[in-house]
């Protein structure tokens, strides 16, 4: 089962997320996340995305908790990954006390990972910025007269950069596991005609590699060629057809409203 | 090729060959204290264990894989080695054994304390098999015997991850040569490729550890060399998983090990995306 589009539109920004999970697996083990806050703020819009990894125990609500602790919160950029205490120490209460075989008690104990992209859009003058860890992308499309071209790749710009094992984000804090030497940051501008997607890792090298065999998907995924969950899903078949590995998928999509000009002096 | 989706819906198969043979009773690695069969019960131990947390997914455990373990060598004859609840079965779905190991120790380990330090902590330690050693070491008939799991697991599974068969010996056969049986359950396979052998020897012999081999040069014995032959190619997966858990795997690298503990060698086949940083 597809999951329903859950649209957020307001101005200055119009902001969509279609989502579903694993083929062969159930809505509730869909571990990806994604939040938004202030798609109507006359100053500030913030995103993310997460992927929980498979490999790990309670990642989907660790990748929850990380979008809804970046998109609530105050830190932005790098120093958002030194703040993780407090939800950290959330994820820890909301697993102890429950009654687990040996096997899962040991996993959990190892902790949950993720991958993440995070932005930060400045309504007023539409220059983002943006922090990742792992392979979640920021893809910053622009509208040419005559096609969609992509302008930038973030943190991961070529399909053959994807792998099985990304450092990531974890849930516990451990003696070598710093995650802020893996820190990734970027920055743009917004343009009037620009499209900002926000993708999980299997998505990303999908849309990547078609950009690269110079049969791009931007249409496909732009207002004009998905809008419905349905049109989602028939992308999400198409990608798996051509050997997309079958994964959780995520797209966020942000484009600039017409007449969400506020703010803009 | 070796590239099908590893899922609950489409399980990975290992097979286990243990040998419990008298010989195992000898030291192991020259050591005086330590003898084969001890290393093997740890190997073993550490395998089911390995890939039991592996497969943990919030509180239960998904079905990736299937597993039989095969014993050879008590009384001379094969057969499987479980013992308690799962005594006489073949393959098992891992939350069986999981859910049935012989019996669980409280152990005392360092464990990250969530806050950047160590702290002691009690943990679970479960134990699926004891050191056996008796009869002789009818390795070729464990092989006929793998094969037969391997064929019926391909029949039911056709396009599948190809079946892998770990064994673990001194490599001292008694029946017959075990290279053309090796070869023989080699021939068999899904759709996405044939059946792997792995060979774990465990010698009485000191001397360093190799690990994942390309070539038998430098292998201190015949029994070593002999299990090198029956060893598979890794896949190109695995090699490279093997180099990111920090494992020696160069080009042509067989799935062969001396007197070492290859645990992660549950982590070569891939059951989605595995952080780099989770120890």
């Amino acid at each position: 089962m597809i999951d329903a589009l859950h649209p957020v539109i307001a101005a200055p920004f119009s902001i969509e997320a279609f989502s579903c999970q694993k083929a062969g697996n159930a809505r509730t083990e869909y571990e990806d996340a994604w939040a938004i806050r202030g798609s109507d703020s006359p100053t500030r819009c913030r995103v993310a995305v997460a992927d929980g990894a498979t490999e790990s125990s309670f990642s989907a609500l660790w990748a929850a908790l990380l979008v809804e602790s970046f998109v609530r919160g105050r830190s932005h950029g790098p120093e958002f990954f030194r703040h993780l205490g407090a939800i950290r120490r959330l994820w820890r209460r909301k697993i102890r006390g429950r009654p687990l075989p040996w096997f899962a008690a040991e996993k959990a104990g190892r902790g949950a990972y993720a991958a993440f992209v995070g932005v930060s859009l400045n309504a007023v003058n539409r220059g983002w910025r943006a922090v990742a860890i792992g392979d979640c992308c920021l893809l910053h499309v622009r509208a040419l007269p005559s096609q969609l071209e992509l302008v930038s790749a973030f943190p991961l710009s070529h399909s053959e950069e994807f792998g099985s094992s990304p450092f990531l984000v974890g849930s516990v804090k451990k003696t070598d596991d710093d995650p802020l030497p893996h820190v990734r940051v970027s920055e743009g501008v917004l343009g009037a005609d620009d499209t900002l997607f926000f993708a999980s890792d299997a998505l990303s090298a999908w849309l990547l590699r078609r950009a690269e065999k110079g049969e791009p998907a931007w249409d496909a995924i732009s207002p004009l060629g998905m809008n419905t969950q349905e049109d989602f899903e028939t992308l999400v078949t198409q990608a798996r057809e051509e050997g997309t590995r079958n994964d959780d998928m995520t797209l966020v999509r942000l484009t600039r409203r017409a007449g969400g000009e506020r703010g803009a002096g | 090729m070796y590239s099908a989706e590893i899922s609950r819906k489409n399980p990975g198969c290992f097979i286990f060959l243990l040998d419990q043979s008298a010989s195992m009773e000898d030291p192991f690695g020259g050591s005086s204290d330590r003898r084969k069969a001890d290393e093997l019960a740890t190997i073993i131990n550490k395998l089911l264990h390995n890939l039991s947390i592996r497969c943990a997914k919030g509180d239960s455990i998904y079905d990736y894989f299937h597993v039989a373990v095969i014993g050879y060598g008590q009384d001379t004859v094969v057969k499987s080695a479980f013992d308690g609840p799962m005594s006489g079965k073949d393959l098992v779905p891992i939350s069986d054994l999981a859910n049935n190991p012989l019996r669980i120790e409280d152990r005392v380990k360092k464990a990250d304390d969530g806050n950047g330090g160590l702290v002691e902590q009690t943990v679970k330690f479960p134990l699926w098999f004891e050191a056996k050693h008796a009869g002789g070491t009818p390795m070729s008939s464990a092989f006929k015997m793998a094969a037969d799991l391997v064929q019926r697991w391909v029949a039911e599974h056709a396009k599948g991850f190809p079946p892998i068969v770990i064994n673990i010996t001194d490599g001292e056969s008694t029946d017959g040569d075990p290279v053309q049986e090796a070869k023989a359950l080699c021939s068999l396979g899904s759709d996405d490729g044939a059946a792997l052998v792995f060979n774990i020897h465990l010698s009485s012999a000191a001397g360093n550890p190799i690990e994942l081999p390309a070539s038998a040069d430098g292998l201190p014995d015949k029994f070593s060399k002999q299990l090198f032959d029956m060893s598979s190619n890794l896949t190109p997966f695995m090699i490279s998983r093997a180099k990111e858990l920090g494992m020696p795997a160069d080009e042509g690298a067989r799935g062969f090990v001396f007197n070492a503990q290859p645990v992660q060698v549950i982590q070569f086949l891939d059951i989605g995306t595995r952080p780099a940083n989770l120890r």
